[in-house]
């Protein structure tokens, strides 16, 4: 492994016009499954976007809340609706918007402070290391569905970006273990050392030399860890501590039918259908990606 | 090695001792007053509640709560459930069996399965099989846990009722049964939630063994093998199996925290008595003590989990044993 | 009358000496089997608080006397001896001195004697314990036992419903089983987990989150009950009880919801049926401000603005679209079963233009694109807060919030768990909150949650500060009436003056529906408590199933298991 990475640096160092981003996404793009789950991710992102166009209700509305309520799907309500005559459809294409939103978010900040975390930690090295991975050996053991529990029990009252918060920051303990193993072989890595005998200084090296050989590692963690939050997040919302009501996100609307759930099927079945097609997704391209990087 | 155990012993301790506070720390910041979660009541006076707090030392600061806490963590006690009224003690460990018999059911079951279909796609890789189960176990991996038991239970205990509702005994006439139909009872109760939590989990050992498998494949020796005439069926099960059961083991430990929190969901949607049950239960009453136990006694299978799994590499691992 | 009584006592003790066996039982035996949503919180009588527990309690343990199927609380009329065989009223009526019956025995075979009776109210009395039924028991000031029979309780005042007061809330706890235990140990205590009470049915097995078995009590003075064998099957959920019911593994089923109905009548063997019940649900505003409880609400404080907000929504549609027709639009902070209330109280109607041209005078007007009203720049925005674990107030709370905003006013619905709200509401820290009272059978609960007493106070229960001494007058006259007339002349005053000021949105009046095994024949579900005549329901000999036939002990039954299953 170390050999791997050492190589693969080396090419980055060799050949700095073309980044390992690119890299990536030029050599996934050979797969012809990545290629499908690149397109029907991005097909659900765009419905995401643009859900107010392509919602054929307004999610929130309750038309009638008597003769419109708990019905089953039909050609003017192809998901059916809920018990508040809601259009689960619509719910659903909102849904997508603030469930993929919560995923990228949160994996936006488990990123930032697993680099942070495994990168100090790497580059400090010693008593400091040590300590911080016994920290993060503790972190690790408490499973992150439990730890998320213990956090929104004490604060139920979350709000959308606090839950987002929460999230982000039970998410980053794995890739801040990974990074710092990148660093720590990289540390003593031919080409920064010679950096540093050039007198490059730390931050210099960190930022121009260390920082470009873990995007593959965060490119990997940022998709996988995508589809982690979104299973959590409905998770959450199913018992009932996730997203707030008014709003609609996949795990909520289960949560909306759950207490009918033999009556209501479509309830849990469209939402359930599109979030496991969208982790499914991404967990296709997360692995090309991790392909793509460790074999040449 | 023994200085090895030693260490990774004390690791563990550590790690306990950190997550206790953690989630200490966490849940008592909550704003909520478990006891009025029973009231629906009009004639319930503020001072019976105060008599109330009082009585569980509710009143006392959050640092005395704490000393108090960890002084009886220290001697094995996890503090009073008053949901159940009930040590949380007694609580858990009346819990813990169920939940500890549901993920050793469903361990045996997924690493088995998990490998079987692992053996299968890598003895036929490229076909159709193999596509087919790469896909279905990438679904089966995709899938939150609570949806699947969701629909499981949908199926097998509404449309078509084969299986009981939740729970782990028959609750009307398990007590009036004899010896061979208490066992039965209990199989018939056990049977669709470890089915459905063995299904989750298989498939990320057949996908993690599969991989494996392909890895080692190449391999000088089976190159050797092969060319000693084996078929690709006897390199499979005395050459690359062999090697790749030592990852197997790793992934044994890796794999608690995700048993643990899918039988989280699983014993929830079922009424499986354990200890997810429990927990999850208690937050809806703000049961802190529980939760809290509930939260270490998690981390703490887990943390015994990843060590019994690293002493276990210890040992089959030649390389490692002389350490 | 009191000899009359006793002949009739008489007569249920022959009675039992003819079915206590279940070899010779004509009518005795089989099995019910209840499904219900949760564990009992403590098997005791005096501090039980969850309704599972109080079900248990009321078979196990027996009162004094019982009231009357019509819920009459003035006086003793209506009420039937239990423990006391008969009782001898005081000439002042300050004290009423109770016969205990000798035939009386406790489960483990003890009499039950007049200190047992001391002993439960001056246990429930003492502030140790921490009693929720303490507050209910201000007016008696002791209890003395002349003789081993005869316990008289004593007033502190002359009430119409001090007899209710002395013998409803409490059934009678054994002495020589809680005595030796210091009353904060006792909820931690073994006893508490096998209580010996002695009532029709008495204590078999607890296993918590599993099952509560019952088996009945042969030797009891009144008469073994009609069914030998009573099992609550805990479920953790609506939907497992439901399902556990509907695939025949339990037998009653106390809440269906509408959408159940149908489901019910799939099945040809389940019946249903409904009762009145002492529970109501609204939206209650606060009318002090939360951050200055000195002033009045900014939104609230304003009676006309809290009666437009009632006259802008269609509470008999969203009555029918959370429960169809299992319930009706709540009449004011009051149920249609207490005899005291007229079903015609006059209401604040629905009316949405009326609504709208209110708050336009009221100065707020739309202003902004979403049609929302505003005045100097203020919106009118409220939080309406419900709890998360009630999937009926979370619906009601997000179709009211769709209805106001019809009228220009913003809502935003806040799920908080239980205990989070119930502090929110103690301290008066909420806009608005969607409430449920399930009252007594004594219509004088409404003082602590909506009068001024239960306002000033912080330990009071009136969470909206609603104040209106007409109102409280009202209620005191009503509860001091010894006149049934008068009595509900007063109430009738009462309600409508809280109507018409409007410190809440009077939603529903729940009419609970039970679902039942058609071979159970169920006697009247009494509106305080359904369970009260179990002891009388019965099961037909010739309609038994397997489960009704198993024996009282744990032996084996091999012919009910449908040896299926390929595990």
């Amino acid at each position: 492994m170390p050999g791997q990475t050492q190589d693969s640096a080396a090419t980055s160092v060799a050949r700095p016009r073309e980044s390992p981003l690119a890299i990536g996404v030029r050599r996934i793009l050979r797969k012809p499954s990545s290629r499908v789950a690149l397109f029907v991710l991005g097909v659900i992102v765009l419905v995401g976007i643009l859900a107010p166009l392509i919602a054929p209700y307004d999610p929130a509305a309750q038309p009638d809340i008597v003769a419109l309520k708990d019905l089953p799907p039909s050609l003017a309500h192809p998901f059916g609706t809920d018990p508040y005559s809601r259009d689960v459809l619509s719910r659903v294409i909102y849904g997508a918007r603030l469930s993929l939103m919560i995923g990228v978010l949160a994996t936006i900040v488990s990123l930032t402070l697993g680099v942070a975390y495994g990168a100090i930690s790497g580059y400090a090295g010693g008593v400091v290391d040590a300590l911080m991975m016994r920290l993060l050996d503790a972190f690790l053991s408490i499973p992150r569905l439990l730890l998320l529990l213990g956090v929104l029990v004490a604060w139920p009252r979350l709000s959308i970006g606090a839950l987002v918060l929460f999230l982000g920051l039970t998410g980053w303990f794995g890739l801040s273990r990974i990074v710092r193993g990148q660093v720590l072989a990289l540390k003593h890595a031919e080409f920064v050392t010679a950096a540093r005998a050039l007198g490059a200084s730390r931050r210099r090296i960190l930022g121009r030399h260390v920082l470009p050989n873990l995007v593959s590692p965060i490119v990997v963690a940022a998709t996988l860890g995508v589809a982690h939050v979104i299973v959590l997040e409905a998770g959450l919302s199913y018992l009932g501590i996730g997203v707030p009501q008014p709003l609609a996100s996949w795990g909520n609307i289960i949560q909306d039918g759950s207490d009918q759930i033999a009556t209501l099927w479509w309830m849990a079945l469209f939402p359930g259908l599109l979030m496991v097609l969208t982790v499914m997704m991404l967990n296709i391209l997360g692995e090309a990606l991790r392909d793509a990087y460790e074999r040449r | 090695m023994l200085r090895y155990i030693a260490r990774r012993l004390a690791q563990a301790a550590v790690i306990v001792v950190i997550v206790a506070t953690i989630t200490f720390v966490l849940i008592h910041l909550a704003p909520g007053d478990p006891f009025s979660a029973v009231m629906d009541n009009p004639n319930v006076s503020e001072k019976v509640r105060e008599t109330l707090r009082a009585q569980y030392g509710l009143d006392r600061p959050v640092p005395e709560q704490f000393v108090k806490y960890v002084n009886s963590l220290a001697h094995g006690e996890l503090g009073w459930s008053f949901s159940h009224d009930r040590t949380v003690r007694e609580v858990l460990g009346r819990a813990l069996p169920n939940t500890l018999l549901l993920m050793g059911v469903a361990l045996v079951g997924s690493f088995s399965l998990g490998i079987l279909i692992a053996l299968i796609q890598v003895a036929r890789r490229g076909s159709i099989t193999d596509h087919a189960l790469s896909g279905l176990t990438l679904f089966f991996f995709s899938m939150p846990d609570f949806w699947f038991a969701i629909l499981a239970l949908l199926a097998f205990t509404y449309w078509v009722p084969i299986f009981p509702v939740g729970g782990a005994v028959d609750p009307v006439m398990h007590e009036y049964m004899g010896f061979g139909a208490r066992i039965l009872d209990r199989l018939r109760h056990l049977a669709l939630p470890a089915i459905a939590l063995t299904l989750l989990a298989s498939a990320s050992v057949a996908r993690y063994q599969r991989a494996a498998l392909l890895d080692v494949l190449p391999a000088d020796y089976i190159r050797t093998a092969r060319l000693k005439g084996l078929t690709e069926r006897e390199i499979l099960r005395r050459h690359a199996l062999r090697n790749a059961l030592l990852p197997i083991i790793s992934l044994i430990g890796l794999s608690f925290p995700a048993l643990l929190t899918g039988a989280f969901f699983i014993e929830k949607i079922f009424a499986w008595p354990g200890m997810g049950y429990a927990v999850v239960n208690a937050i809806a009453t703000r049961d802190y003590p529980l939760v809290v136990g509930g939260v270490i006694i998690g981390s703490i299978m887990v943390t015994v989990g990843s060590l019994l799994a690293d002493l276990l590499y210890a040992w089959a691992d030649p390389r490692l044993r002389s350490h | 009358m009191a000899a009359m009584r006793y002949a009739g006592l008489l007569c249920a003790l022959f009675a039992c000496g003819c079915v206590g066996t279940e070899s010779s039982a004509g009518n005795a035996g089989g099995t019910l089997a209840i499904s219900t949503g949760g564990d009992p919180d403590v098997l005791i009588p005096s501090l039980l608080q969850s309704v599972q527990a109080a079900q248990i309690a009321d078979m196990v343990y027996d009162r004094l006397a019982d009231i009357g199927d019509s819920l009459n609380i003035l006086n003793d009329k209506g009420f039937t001896p239990r423990l006391a065989d008969h009782w001898i009223w005081s000439a002042d009526s300050l004290s009423i001195a109770f016969h205990i019956n000798p035939n009386a025995k406790w489960h483990d075979g003890f009499p039950v004697r007049s200190s047992d009776v001391r002993f439960t109210i001056a246990s429930t009395k003492d502030s140790a314990l921490g009693s929720p039924a303490a507050p209910l028991l201000t007016n008696i000031d002791s209890v003395t036992t002349p003789d081993s029979a005869t316990a008289t309780y004593w007033f502190h005042a002359r009430s119409p419903q001090q007899f209710y007061d002395a013998v409803y809330q409490l059934p009678i706890m054994p002495e020589h089983v809680w005595k030796d235990i210091a009353l904060t140990g006792w909820r931690a205590s073994d006893a508490a987990k096998r209580p010996i009470g002695s009532g029709q049915y008495r204590f078999v097995r607890w296993i918590p989150g599993a099952a509560v078995e019952l088996a009945a009590d042969t030797a009891n003075y009144r008469g073994a009950p009609k069914i030998s064998r009573l099992i609550w099957s805990i479920a953790p959920d609506f939907n497992t009880a439901l399902t556990r019911f509907l695939s025949g593994e339990t037998d009653f089923f106390e809440q269906l919801r509408p959408e159940n109905i149908a489901e019910v009548r799939k099945h040809p063997e389940l019946r249903t049926r409904q009762y009145h019940a002492l529970l109501y649900l609204f939206a209650q505003f606060n009318l002090r401000d939360p951050a200055n409880r000195a002033r009045p609400h900014p939104i609230f404080g304003n009676r006309e603005l809290r009666r437009a907000l009632t006259m802008a929504t269609d509470r008999a549609t969203i009555v029918r679209s959370v429960y169809d027709t299992l319930a009706l639009p709540a009449l004011g902070p009051t149920v249609r079963a207490y005899p005291t209330t007229d079903p015609n109280l006059r209401q604040i109607p629905f009316d949405l233009p009326g609504a709208r041209k209110l708050l336009d005078s009221l100065g707020w007007r739309a202003a902004d694109t979403n049609g929302i009203r505003s005045r100097n720049g203020r919106p009118l925005q409220f939080t309406l807060s419900v709890p998360s674990t009630s999937k009926v107030r979370v619906r009601l709370a997000v179709v009211l919030q769709e209805e106001l905003r019809k009228a220009g006013v913003k809502v935003d619905v806040e799920q908080l768990d239980f205990p989070v709200l119930v502090e929110k509401e103690r301290k008066r820290a909420f806009d608005a909150a969607i409430g449920q009272w399930s009252t007594q059978p004594s219509p004088g609960a409404v003082r602590g949650s909506w009068g001024t007493a239960g306002s000033r106070t912080a330990s009071g229960n009136n969470y909206g500060s609603y104040e209106n001494p007409v109102f409280d007058a009202y209620v005191d006259s009503a509860l001091s009436s010894f006149d049934h007339v008068q009595r509900k002349a007063y109430f009738t005053k009462a309600y409508e003056t809280i109507i018409q000021d409007a410190p809440a949105i009077w939603l529903a009046e729940p009419i609970p529906t039970v679902g039942y095994h058609s071979r159970l024949q169920l006697v009247t579900l009494r509106p305080d408590a359904w369970w009260a005549h179990i002891p009388e329901w019965s099961i037909p000999a010739d309609k038994r199933i397997p489960r009704d036939k198993a024996p009282a002990s744990t032996a084996a039954s091999p012919a009910q298991t449908p040896g299926q299953k390929t595990q």
